[in-house]
């Protein structure tokens, strides 16, 4: 799924410009890293692709439609082809680590089989099937992070959003999140994820958008966290 | 049907959470329907004795003293009247038979009056206690007419207290089905609060607004079905022993009082398909706004 922003600003109430002019395009089956630092605008620039906020200006477009003229009804249908690691998880905590990936196939009218073959499958990718009864609260940040990851994937989407997903976990528990990332990626689908850390973004060398004050300074194949 | 078994299990799953709170929502909704259901067959009690005193109600017209009048003529015009629900006709004969019989051991009294001075005269009755006064009036205006006589002081009570009884039992509708209905929207507005961060997830990770919303409307419609369903149970409680004591003590007022146990059943019934609805109703509203609210992006 390509992502096309163009000329897009955004501006929160009373006048914080979070993004400012934003033309760019991201092609099916890239790996992007979304840089820069604390309110450059990164989970803003997330949030527009995943249709929680709607650009002040200019067009945001995912797989040829306009997110904007989005009719209400299809944004369920949109979003179930996204999937999505939020910062803080989002993860619901009255339900189990199963309940919380099962569910959203559930949403989708999934036979009840189908739904625990998938569940099971996707918890055993992130290495969590012995925590599968556990509550998001009894689980560590890092586990937490993987049910996140294992919930994006359940609906086996064309596009993965990640908003800063190694964030609160420790450089082994990064790597092992990042190579479940690039293991998605390598399946052909796109990835964009905004991130701090300077260690992934430069061991793995993808292309890098840098963001500073809402504008992208630097649009980069195979980039550095540094120019 | 897998969507249906999912949405069944989210819904008991809501109900068990907040299991106070329905309990609560379902002692009140069902209290206040009991109330309104109540009070609408004391209405309607009312209005069956109202109708039957009604239908008592007599008015009596006195022709003038003329051998040329076509005394059935005038009985057709009379009857053919909107208001009339019937009419009897009595010769001056008749009347004084009828006289002389209510009068017993005093009747000799009447003869003394000489010649029967009782003129040929109609006994009208009206299809309610309201059309008691356009009659008389219409009445009065006929040159044949000598005089008309009637309970009007009664009619004037009877269609008061019609009224208010009207009144009475459309407020207490009222204010029982906005209680319950507040109830209920408050309820489900706790337990959409509650859940709001889990509404926002689901809707971020595809679920559809009606997967959501499903739920949360099925718990306002079942905790206010099951309100009626125990509002019925009480009103059967109540009902048919409050019956067979007016049965035991008011013999007279048994022929007034609705005691068809069928149809009390079938009121039973509309009332849990009313309390069904008024729960719909206002989950969905509640559902519908706050689902609206939360999910519109900034």
């Amino acid at each position: 799924m390509n992502i096309n922003f163009s000329g897009v600003s955004k501006i929160f109430e009373p006048d914080i410009a979070a993004l400012v002019d934003i033309t760019l395009n991201i092609d099916q089956g890239e790996f992007v890293y979304i840089i820069g630092q604390t309110g450059s605008g990164k989970s803003t620039l997330l949030r527009l692709i995943t249709r929680e906020i709607l650009p002040s200006r200019g067009v945001v477009a995912v797989g040829g439609y306009d997110l904007r003229r989005m009719r209400k009804a299809d944004i369920p249908y949109y979003r179930r082809d996204v999937g999505l690691v939020a910062q803080d998880f989002k993860l619901i905590p009255t339900l189990t680590v199963y309940e919380n990936i099962a569910f959203v196939m559930e949403a989708m009218s999934v036979p009840k089989r189908l739904v625990s073959e998938r569940t099971k499958d996707v918890i055993n990718q992130v290495g969590l099937w012995r925590r599968r009864s556990m509550r998001p609260a009894q689980l560590s940040g890092g586990e937490q992070q993987r049910v996140a990851i294992a919930r994006a994937l359940a609906n086996s989407p064309s596009l993965f959003i990640a908003d800063e997903p190694t964030g609160n976990l420790d450089f082994h528990t990064a790597a092992e999140v990042m190579k479940i990332l690039f293991a998605i990626n390598a399946a052909g689908v796109t990835v964009v994820m905004s991130t701090h850390n300077q260690g992934i973004v430069n061991a793995s060398r993808q292309r890098v958008i840098e963001l500073d004050g809402g504008r992208l300074i630097r649009d980069e194949k195979g980039g550095t966290y540094s120019s | 049907m897998t969507t249906l078994r999912y949405i069944i299990r989210d819904t008991w799953r809501l109900i068990f959470h907040h299991w106070v709170l329905g309990l609560l929502t379902l002692i009140t909704a069902g209290v206040m329907l009991w109330i309104l259901g109540i009070t609408t067959l004391l209405a309607l009690n009312m209005e069956n004795l109202l109708s039957k005193l009604e239908s008592e109600l007599a008015v009596q017209a006195y022709l003038v003293k003329d051998n040329t009048i076509d005394v059935e003529a005038i009985a057709r015009r009379i009857q053919s009247l909107e208001y009339v629900y019937s009419i009897k006709t009595f010769s001056p004969s008749d009347s004084l038979a009828k006289l002389q019989h209510k009068m017993g051991s005093q009747s000799r009294a009447l003869e003394m009056l000489g010649d029967n001075p009782i003129p040929w005269n109609f006994e009208i009755h009206v299809n309610s206690a309201q059309d008691v006064e356009p009659l008389v009036e219409t009445l009065k205006a006929m040159p044949e007419v000598d005089d008309v006589v009637y309970a009007g002081l009664v009619v004037k009570r009877i269609s008061a207290l019609s009224r208010i009884s009207s009144r009475v039992a459309l407020v207490m509708f009222l204010l029982a089905v906005i209680i319950t209905a507040l109830v209920i929207y408050n309820t489900i507005h706790i337990s959409l609060y509650s859940r709001r961060e889990e509404i926002g997830i689901m809707y971020l990770v595809g679920a559809t607004r009606a997967y959501i919303a499903t739920p949360f409307v099925l718990e306002g419609t079942l905790l206010a079905f099951l309100g009626a369903v125990i509002a019925g149970a009480g009103i059967i409680t109540a009902y048919f022993p409050g019956i067979e004591l007016i049965r035991e003590n008011l013999p007279l007022l048994t022929n007034i009082i609705l005691t068809d146990h069928a149809l009390i059943w079938r009121f039973c019934g509309l009332l849990a398909g009313f309390g069904a609805t008024l729960g719909w109703v206002c989950s969905y509203l509640v559902v519908a706004r706050f689902i609206n609210s939360i999910t519109r992006p900034e």
